[in-house]
Formats: C-alpha cells, structure tokens, sequence
C-alpha cells in the first residue's frame, strides 16, 4: 500500500486506531478448525461448510436473486473452499475469504449469464433481433414493477467494473453494514488503509456511474 | 476531495452525523460537495445488494457439495487405470498391438534388403573416390568457392 500512500493523503487518524494489534486467529478455536480442515479433515471441512451455508445463501440470494441458482452457486463455493483452504493463510478471518469467494463467484455467474444472452442474442435472425429490440421499450414501460431489478442490474454493472479486493470492501462495508474498524479487523489491514481503499473504490463507482449514465449501451 | 472531508467520509457515509468542520467545510467546497454526493448516491444504490431474507439451505446440501467436491478433484495419470479396470486392459491390449506391429514391420524391412559384398576391400573400392589426375584436375577447375 505504500505506492497507494504516496498518491494520496492518509486520512488522520486518533491515537486509538494508529496501531491495531491484529487478533491471533489463527490460535482461536476456529483456527485450529482451518488447521484441521487445510490437513484433509473431511470433519472439519463439513463442520466449516455446516457454520456458513445460511450466509453464504444469503449472499448469493441478495447478489444473484435467481432462487434456482443460489444452490449452484453454493456448492460451487464450498468446493472452492475445499479446494483451495490449503492457500489460506490467516491474513483474513475465514468468513472474509469465504464472503470474497462468494462475491467473485456471483459475479463471474452474472457475467457468464451475459455472454449466454448475448450468444442468445447473435443466434437470431435480423427479423428476430428486430422484433425483440421493438419490444424492450415496451418491457421499459414497465419499470416500477421491475424497478429493483433494474437498479440490483445497474449496480451490478458498476460494481463489476471495479477490482475484485474493491468489490469485497464496498460489499462488506455497504451490503454488510461493516464498520472500517471491523473491516481492518477481518481484513488484517490498518484502517488507514481501508479508508484509502474505499476511498478509491467510491471514486471509481462514481466514474463507471458517469459513464454509464452517457452510454447505458455499453453496460 | 479535502483532507476534513476525507477523514471523516466513511463514518459520514454510514449515517453519522458530520462533524460541525465537515459539515461547514461541505457548504463551502463545491468540488466535496458534489462528489460526496455522487458518493452519497451510490452508497444508498448498494444497499440493494442486501439480502431480504434469510435462505435457508436445502436439506442434504453437504452431500450434494460432497459430491461436486468429488467430481472436481483433479485424477492423476495413475489413477485412471485403478479406478477403470477395463479402459487399463484396454490401453495395455493396444500398446502389445502397437509393438507387435512395429516388429513385425521391422523384421520385414531388414529381410528386403539384397546381400551385397562382404568383402570390405570391394565396398571401399566401390566407394573410393576416382583416382584419375584427369578427372581431378577437371574436379578442381569447376571448383567455385
């Protein structure tokens, strides 16, 4: 984060955050569940799935809304999580790791679920393609019953045009309702940081909205 | 963005209430105003992201992770003759066809070939280069380098 610093002025910051002592999470009791779980523990792994499958529905659910799905997703999660809990070192707790997971994996769902309609879309032939451009004014139409859906699609839409480290925090921090303190504890950076980070995030959401907003096509 | 604005706009962001600086600074600045409201927008844009409810996970959920687990772990090379009996018998038959092949085509080509000389002094005359001057000199002539 030093070339981060550099650019931008730290916010200033009380005495009381200048320095955290990060918890040591990997001596807790749910460490040692990971420990267990990164050695093969087919127990421990089900234990860890069995302690976050509502919260990861949940996730899933309020990214994707498509009920159908959700438990796809899910069990795409975990498997990730199995495969890859040997890499995970601690820097972060484990429901963190697990939340990024599952924010990239709802993400990379929505932007396959994209290229399919648009794959959809190239099949048809040029009076199909006419006729379903004539009627998606008409679809427009009827915004306020669709309204929530058109505003999770334009927020989707931005949010997939920041990185993926920056979509975890605004995600925590906005959806989640995490405090910059909780974050920089869940996360193991300073708050400084995470400021700095969000900051960041904001500036770019606010760019994509702009642009965005002058070519809603290119979304 | 200045640095009061800065400092405080996350906690602001989430609904505290800005400081009297932040707040007197924000009527002031046009350029923080604008973006803390762009930023304002957005942040309450997010919100939409939010679960409603709580999902329940389906019954039965490990096993079907358990399985997807199983389908997606990586098989060696090794394994794929432990695990399939009959595609192992399978490779081993058309590896004993393909030596079989090979040999015998081998075997076939050496037959074919005619009994020359065996005297080593006939295949070295054979092969030794002319030792006419003439022809030599003729060689050497041509010779562009």
């Amino acid at each position: 984060m030093g070339s981060a610093a550099g650019a931008l002025p730290l916010p200033v910051l009380g005495s009381r955050v200048a320095v955290r002592k990060r918890v040591d999470y990997e001596n807790s009791q749910e460490g040692g569940l990971v420990r267990r779980a990164q050695s093969g523990d087919e127990a421990a792994f089900r234990e860890i799935v069995e302690r976050y499958q509502s919260k990861v529905f949940s996730i899933i659910h309020g990214i994707v809304r498509q009920r159908n799905d959700v438990e796809d997703i899910a069990q795409q999660v975990f498997s990730k999580v199995y495969f890859s809990i040997r890499n995970f070192d601690f820097r972060s707790s484990l429901i963190t790791w697990i939340y990024k997971i599952t924010v990239n994996e709802c993400f990379d769902y929505l932007r396959k679920k994209k290229v399919r309609k648009l794959v959809y879309e190239s099949d048809l032939s040029e009076d199909e393609a006419r006729r379903v451009e004539n009627t998606e004014p008409a679809v427009n139409r009827q915004a306020p019953v669709d309204q929530n859906l058109a505003r999770r699609d334009y927020v989707v839409k931005l949010l997939m045009r920041v990185s993926e480290e920056e979509r975890t925090l605004l995600m925590l921090k906005e959806v989640e309702g995490r405090s910059v303190e909780e974050l920089a504890m869940m996360t193991g950076m300073n708050e400084n940081t995470i400021k700095v980070k969000l900051f960041r995030a904001r500036q770019k959401l606010v760019k994509a909205a702009q642009r965005l907003d002058r070519n809603p096509v290119a979304g | 963005m200045h640095q009061v604005i800065l400092d405080r706009l996350e906690e602001y962001l989430a609904g505290t209430p800005g400081s009297r600086e932040f707040t007197a600074h924000l009527e002031s600045c046009p350029a923080c105003r604008t973006e803390v409201s762009g930023m304002q927008e957005l942040s309450n844009a997010l919100g939409v992201l939010r679960a409603g409810e709580e999902v329940t996970p389906p019954a039965g959920f490990y096993a079907r992770v358990a399985e997807r687990v199983e389908q997606q772990r990586p098989r060696s090379f090794a394994s794929l003759f432990w695990l399939d009996p009959v595609f192992g018998r399978r490779v081993a038959f058309a590896s004993l066809m393909t030596l079989a092949v090979l040999g015998s085509y081998l075997i076939s080509r050496e037959t074919d070939y005619s009994a020359g000389p065996t005297n080593p002094a006939t295949v070295m005359a054979e092969q030794a280069p002319a030792q006419d001057p003439d022809v030599m000199l003729a060689t050497l002539a041509s010779y562009e380098p």
